[in-house]
């Protein structure tokens, strides 16, 4: 067209040459764009301040700005700690309620200032520790803000150190709290309490029902089940970074580091130092430090000074001795050098001892067998003390580190007690990460011989070769222990054979349609499989006979943690390649049985289908291969042990091509069975297949006796 | 070329309105819903502006100058006398020199005391802990729960003084104030409870086996699918009613009373006695159920849970601050569901919650309870002695896991050792392995000359670290120049000339694994290093080469000793045989010394004894590895007189361990290519297969 001509010799046009009406047009509706644009705009990127403040999670204030309340003389006052409180009596568990996540929901009350009716405070409105133990609980998940879905509150008023505060106006502080109720699922956290000159070892502000977390509690004052015993925290936990020091022997023995000890302890330590020499160190306070050093970094033993912590870490065993108080924070620092301590504090409740196994960390000394102390920890050998002081490095690392650790150690404590069926194990409270790695623990743990009588579901996995799968059930029917037999189709385009042309067999046979061809399906947990026992089998194995099977249900009730099967194979660490190899080769060593005929306890089955660690399901069922060494691998890794194979060998129809039909034992087939293992070995994180050069045979196998008269004559033959 | 134009046009618009829509919709959204819809971001405890200013709780000089007062000195402070603890109110000192030695008061002194305590007092009169001498003991054991102790000559107001008080039915108090006398009773309430001084205790009927005990029922770990979940039986408490029907897996446990305000009002009631919980006609029924609720009535309740254990029925105990027996040392938590009774009507809900690996973890773990610390009187006796020792030697007791996992605190000695490592239980859980290498210790008894061929094809085994002789013959041990060469240290203890010397803890084996030897064995390096290829695979049995087998001889009523069942063994003689060096500790140290002198007397019972303490530790059989030549000839006995001695040995050792706890086997284990029909050369036990 004309016009289009005229506009390009002007160059380019931003707004075409209309007619005046759709120009209009177009400039008001670009506008409106454009105001909109500028709008949300606005809207997006304006401080949000100005909105509910539900969006502006952190407040950023000053401490100095927190309100001020003012305690009338008169307000009332908590009763005491009640000594007969447990959880069942005076804790409230209907505010936990139940919830399928098992976690109670804890809840703090805002700061706030407390000022008696002469203005003077209460007590210093909050410390750096406390502040940081309520950071860390307010990050955490147990934390709520909305105080009617609480289980558990915690107020911050500051009662860590009783020195620093008023007991009677901190008492009526605690009781305006607005769900004070008597002290009910309200937690306190109190490091140092009492004061002198009897220094009781529970804080003594009035606190009804109140839980106490408290650092330094005795037998006598600590509510078993209710209270928290918690760590003394010390700051030189933050200040210092001791590396974790390795095994291997340390320079003293036995080493003392406090600086007030009484002086019959003194006393009694010097007399050791004076019998044992060299290997004793007993350092004290030093007198004559240069101005501008810190005191309290600094140790000495006679004209000798040493850096303290850091001295720490030169002993095996380091004293930690009541003082005034039960709770030392050189407890703390002792563990944090991954140095023993050895306790010397009668009656004194360890920090967290409700779940942490001090024994494995620590030795606790009556106070009156001091002066045996040495010939009792002498008595440890050198491989338990390495673990004791790797053990007492990884307590200070979960539970003594930082507020946060001992503040959420708590909580999972009280959460443990109220859900007490879903708490943490033993193992996960006290197993370093190290042990937790290196250490297995059988989920067949207890050491039971299966009933005869109960005998084994054989599990057919078929597709379509029903020749050879009536040929399997006819043999494995006449093995006098199979109880059921289940065969597994997993071909969805052609129905099972009619039930009228199935083998009459002696048990029952059930027969289950798979939705998709999956090698997986072999294991699947049916709920057909009642006996423990279970014998998969493919369904072209025929050359077994029945005294075979028999017997390897016989061996398998002698093993029912392990693999049970027939055909053995190895993996091997090829050096050329730096990678896993399989072989199936005549080998004097084992470590994987083929599961085409196996037998195994049902549980791995439950395993295989729902606990199969990463992609290794799925892996296997789009190679349509290697599910057997899936399960090697996974029972091997849960149990620690090897397989056994059963019986000589014998010449099979490779049982383990069957899903690549056609394709004998060639190259490809045994490269793709050791890309296997290298996956998995991955997946799994390391090799979990245990080698060993036994096989399992019938007492009388080859030996010079009466064929007739063995339980199991026929065996191996072909 | 104006539609071109319109059109790019047209693009421009249509993306300014898709991006004015992307933009503003969440905004608009927002606005739509009102705000108490709308999701909530907490508000969490502020970030102070001047938090680094905060001071801290305690000043550094503070804490490390902690002023001692002269109130902390040891004496001063002992003299408070709050509540008794092991530190304070027994005197450790009596428990040094003779180790841990109960006394118990002879039963004359007393009115006639009940059928379950006259079981507890023979438990510990039979037992290595007994000691007839006062003056000796460390524990003093009353001989019943309801006299006067003030009577008892030494009781010195109950220091080191045990009670066992088993009265059934009447609340737990004693006719008198324990003093300083440890009380051992079961269900103790938090009030009467001096914790890490008393002991809980299950309470057990009068019937109660005095040792062995039912074994372990438990046939299926994973519930079978027609299996109910939850399971109770006898009279519950008033405050729970309502019905459980046993088929509907649905139904639950029905409270009278929502909040259990009421339970206050019974739970300082008198319990009342209920003798026909001792014999239930519905045990069957615990037997097919998952959980087995405890109800948590007074004492009885411990009653329940012993059956439930038993069963191999998961306890659900509703706590009440109950303190669980031995729960100084049980970690419960790993064997029953313990809810809170205000969570009761979430038991439902929380058991099939449950992952079916917990429930099978919970299953054994009864079994293994039951098995380790509750099936017989002695047991439950033995533990409590236990745990009181454990308090004791403190530096020397238990690790938790010895308490709770298989074979349990009474099985695994403290005196032995306290790390895991050295048992040969917990390597996998330790994640170690045993050594690699082994110490042979050959008994010669009948030769007078050194057996050298042995020495020598025992010598040549690359896994041996040593041999020890044990030169128990009359004559004297040759001199050092008859005895052959060999590359590992060879030394010669002479031993006390007792059958029993065999299986002593010699300070010299230095090893893990033991090669036990006689002699006149006829062993080879390739049989030996095979063996013990085997044995590092199973580190907790017995692997040998010479099998007999226990049988149950109908016709005679008793238990029979044969070689003539060559298709089953369960029994591997020592003439032959790896095993760890722990059961030298075992043997030595937790039989009671008749049985040991049973064996010294007679001549080839020590086989049999060892077999029943492996049997009894492991509950498994013995390992069989192939041996080239038979040597039933030599070893077997040929007379009837010894074939006697066996029989009467396996009947009174059976008695003692109140059941038998041998078990059979019928396998082998061979190399892998043994007797295969492939090139003897590729084999790397071809040895083994030379006849």
């Amino acid at each position: 067209m004309c016009a289009s001509v005229k506009y390009n010799i002007r160059g380019p046009a931003l707004i075409p040459r209309m007619k005046t009406k759709h120009r209009l047009y177009y400039i008001t509706l670009f506008s409106v764009v454009l105001l909109g644009l500028i709008a949300t705009g606005v809207f997006q990127f304006w401080p949000h301040s100005i909105e509910s403040s539900s969006d502006w999670a952190v407040e950023k204030r000053s401490i100095h700005d927190v309100p001020v309340v003012k305690l009338p003389a008169d307000s009332p006052i908590p009763e005491r700690g009640d000594l007969s409180c447990r959880m069942h009596t005076c804790f409230d568990v209907y505010r936990c309620g139940f919830n399928p996540k098992n976690k109670i929901k804890v809840y703090i009350y805002s700061l706030k200032k407390y000022v008696d009716d002469f203005e003077v405070p209460v007590s210093n409105t909050i410390s750096r520790e406390y502040n940081e133990l309520l950071t860390a609980i307010s990050d955490s998940d147990f934390y709520t803000d909305d105080i009617n879905r609480a289980c558990l509150f915690v107020p911050s008023i500051d009662v860590l150190n009783q020195k620093t505060l008023r007991i009677k106006e901190t008492a009526q502080a605690l009781a305006q709290l607005s769900r004070w109720d008597r002290g009910t699922n309200q937690l306190l956290f109190n490091m140092l309490p009492g004061e002198p000159p009897d220094y009781n070892t529970a804080l003594d502000v009035p606190r009804d029902r109140a839980l106490l977390a408290g650092g330094g509690f005795s037998t006598w004052t600590y509510r078993q089940g209710y209270d928290v015993s918690i760590p003394v925290y010390s700051s030189l936990s933050a200040e210092v970074d001791l590396p974790e020091r390795g095994p291997g022997p340390r320079r003293y023995f036995l080493l003392s580091s406090q600086m007030a000890l009484h002086p019959e302890y003194r006393s009694e330590l010097e007399a050791l130092q004076a019998k044992h020499g060299e290997s004793v160190l007993v350092l004290e306070k030093c007198t004559n430090l240069s101005e501008g050093v810190l005191s309290t970094r600094k140790r000495c033993h006679k004209d000798q000074v040493f850096d303290y912590p850091q001295i720490l870490q030169e002993a095996s065993f380091c004293v930690v001795l009541r003082g005034a108080r039960l709770g030392q924070a050189a407890l703390s620092d002792v563990l944090q050098a991954g140095c023993v301590p050895v306790i010397i504090a009668d009656s004194y409740i360890l920090p967290f001892s409700e779940v942490l196994d001090w024994k494995r960390a620590s030795v606790v000394i009556p106070e009156e067998k001091m002066r045996e102390m040495y010939s009792v920890l002498r008595s440890i050998p050198q491989r338990q003390i390495e673990e004791m002081q790797r053990q007492a490095r990884w307590f200070w690392e979960a539970y003594f580190q930082s507020m946060k650790s001992i503040a959420l150690a708590t909580l999972q404590i009280i959460n443990d007690r109220i859900y007490p069926y879903a708490a943490i194990s033993y193992e996960e409270w006290n197993d370093p990460p190290a042990v937790k790695w290196s250490s297995v623990s059988n989920p067949l743990f207890l050491p039971l011989i299966p009933p005869q009588s109960q005998g084994f579901t054989a599990v057919v996995l078929t597709y379509d070769r029903v020749e050879s799968l009536f040929r399997v059930i006819t043999e494995v029917s006449k093995v006098p222990s199979l109880s059921k037999l289940l065969v597994v189709w997993n071909n969805q385009n052609k129905n099972p054979p009619e039930d009228s042309l199935w083998p009459k067999i002696r048990v029952p046979l059930k027969v289950v349609r798979t939705a998709e061809n999956k090698l997986s399906n072999r294991f699947f947990p049916y709920a057909e499989i009642e006996t423990e026992a279970v014998l998969a089998i493919d369904d072209d194995i025929i050359m077994l006979t029945a005294d075979e099977l028999q017997f390897g249900y016989e061996v398998w009730r002698e093993f029912p943690d392990r693999l049970v099967g027939y055909p053995g194979r190895l993996h091997l660490w090829d050096h050329e390649m730096s990678k896993w190899k399989y072989e199936s080769e005549w080998t004097n060593e084992v470590s994987m049985v083929l599961t085409g005929v196996a037998f195994y306890h049902k549980y791995f089955n439950y395993l295989y289908t729902y606990k199969m660690p990463g992609d290794i399901k799925n892996w296997v069922d789009a190679h349509m291969n290697c599910e057997d060494i899936a399960m090697n691998f996974l029972v091997a890794n849960v149990t620690g042990k090897a397989v056994i194979k059963v019986t000589p060998r014998k010449k099979f129809k490779c049982p383990e091509c069957t899903a690549i039909d056609g394709l004998s034992l060639d190259q490809t087939h045994m490269v793709e069975r050791s890309e296997c293992i290298n996956k998995f070995a991955s997946v799994f994180g390391t090799m979990p297949l245990k080698v060993v050069e036994h096989r399992a045979d019938p007492v009388l196998y080859k030996d010079d006796f009466p064929e007739k008269l063995k339980s199991f004559p026929n065996i191996g033959s072909l | 070329m104006q539609s071109r134009r319109r059109k790019y046009l047209w693009l421009i618009l249509s993306a300014s309105w898709l991006l004015l829509i992307l933009l503003a919709a969440p905004r608009l959204r927002q606005l739509a819903i009102p705000p108490s819809l709308r999701p909530k971001t907490l508000t969490s405890w502020p970030r102070w502006l001047d938090q680094e200013l905060l001071l801290s709780f305690v000043g550094p000089e503070e804490l490390s100058k902690d002023p001692c007062p002269p109130s902390c000195s040891t004496h001063q402070w002992r003299n408070q006398r709050l509540g008794c603890l092991m530190e304070t109110c027994f005197d450790t000192s009596r428990c040094q020199s003779q180790g841990f030695k109960v006394f118990v008061y002879p039963t004359g002194l007393t009115q006639p005391i009940s059928k379950v305590h006259h079981k507890v007092l023979a438990s510990i009169e039979g037992s290595r802990y007994h000691t007839a001498n006062p003056e000796e003991a460390c524990l003093f054991v009353l001989p019943g729960d309801a006299l006067g102790p003030q009577l008892l000559p030494l009781w010195n107001g109950g220091q080191n003084h045990l009670i066992f008080h088993l009265h059934p039915g009447s609340w737990p108090d004693l006719g008198f104030d324990p003093g300083q006398a440890m009380v051992a009773r079961a269900s103790p309430t938090p009030e009467t409870f001096r914790l890490g001084f008393d002991v809980s205790l299950p309470l057990f009927p009068q019937s109660y086996p005095q040792r062995g005990g039912s074994q372990s029922q438990l046939t299926h770990l994973i519930p079978t699918p027609g299996e109910d979940l939850l399971a109770f039986e006898g009279q519950l408490d008033m405050w729970v009613t309502g019905s459980y029907n046993q088929r509907d897996q649905n139904a639950i446990l029905i409270p009278s009373d929502r909040h259990g305000e009421t339970s206050k009002g019974h739970r300082d009631g008198p319990c009342k006695q209920d003798q026909t919980t001792e014999q239930s006609e519905d045990q069957k029924r615990l037997y097919n159920s998952t959980f087995c609720f405890i109800p948590p009535n007074c004492r009885l309740g411990s009653f329940h849970l012993l059956q439930a254990l038993k069963a191999g029925c998961i306890p659900v105990v509703l706590s009440r601050g109950w303190e669980l027996p031995f729960s100084e040392v049980i970690d419960w938590g790993t064997a029953a569901i313990i809810i809170d009774e205000r969570h009761l009507y979430q038991i439902k809900s929380v058991l099939q919650g449950l992952p079916p690996a917990r429930v099978l973890a919970l299953r054994q773990q009864t079994q293994f309870l039951w098995d380790a610390y509750f099936s017989s009187v002695e047991k439950i006796v033995y533990t409590t002695l236990e745990i009181v020792r454990d308090r004791i030697f403190r530096a020397a007791s238990r690790p938790r896991l010895l308490w709770n996992a298989p074979p349990g605190g009474l099985l695994a000695l403290p005196t032995f050792s306290t790390h895991l490592g050295d048992f040969p239980f917990y390597y996998l859980r330790h994640g170690s392995r045993p050594s690699g290498r082994f110490s042979a210790l050959i008994w010669v008894g009948s030769l007078d000359q050194p057996p050298v061929k042995l020495i020598q094809e025992v010598a040549g085994s690359q896994h041996c670290a040593q041999i020890l002789v044990l030169w128990s013959n009359d004559s004297p041990p040759p001199a050092q120049g008859k005895w052959p060469q060999t590359t590992v240290p060879l030394t010669v203890i002479e031993g006390r000339k007792k059958k029993s010397d065999r299986f002593f803890p010699y300070s010299a084996i230095s090893t893990d694994a033991i090669l036990s030897l006689d002699a006149h064995s006829a062993l080879s390096t390739s049989e030996v290093n095979f063996a013990f290829v085997v044995w590092q695979s199973f580190p907790e049995r017995i692997v040998g080469f010479q099998t007999r087998s226990h049988f149950w001889d109908e016709t005679k009523g008793s238990w029979g000793y044969t070689d003539q069942r060559p298709n089953e063994f369960s029994v591997v003689l020592t003439a032959a045989a790896f095993y760890h060096r722990y059961y030298h500790n075992l043997f030595t140290h937790s039989l009671p010394a008749p049985l040991r002198d049973l064996v010294d007397e007679l001549s080839a019972c020590e086989d049999i004894l060892m077999n029943f303490l492996v049997a009894e530790v492991t509950k498994l059989p013995p390992i069989k590895v192939p041996q080239r030549k038979q040597l039933q000839e030599v070893l077997s006995p040929q007379h009837p007189r010894a074939e006697q001695q066996l029989k009467n040995c396996i009947n009174r050792f059976a008695s003692w361990f109140g059941r038998m706890p041998l078990v059979h086997s019928q396998l082998r284990l061979d190399p892998v290519l043994f007797k295969d029909q492939v090139s003897v050369l590729r084999k790397k036990y071809r040895h083994l297969e030379r006849l």
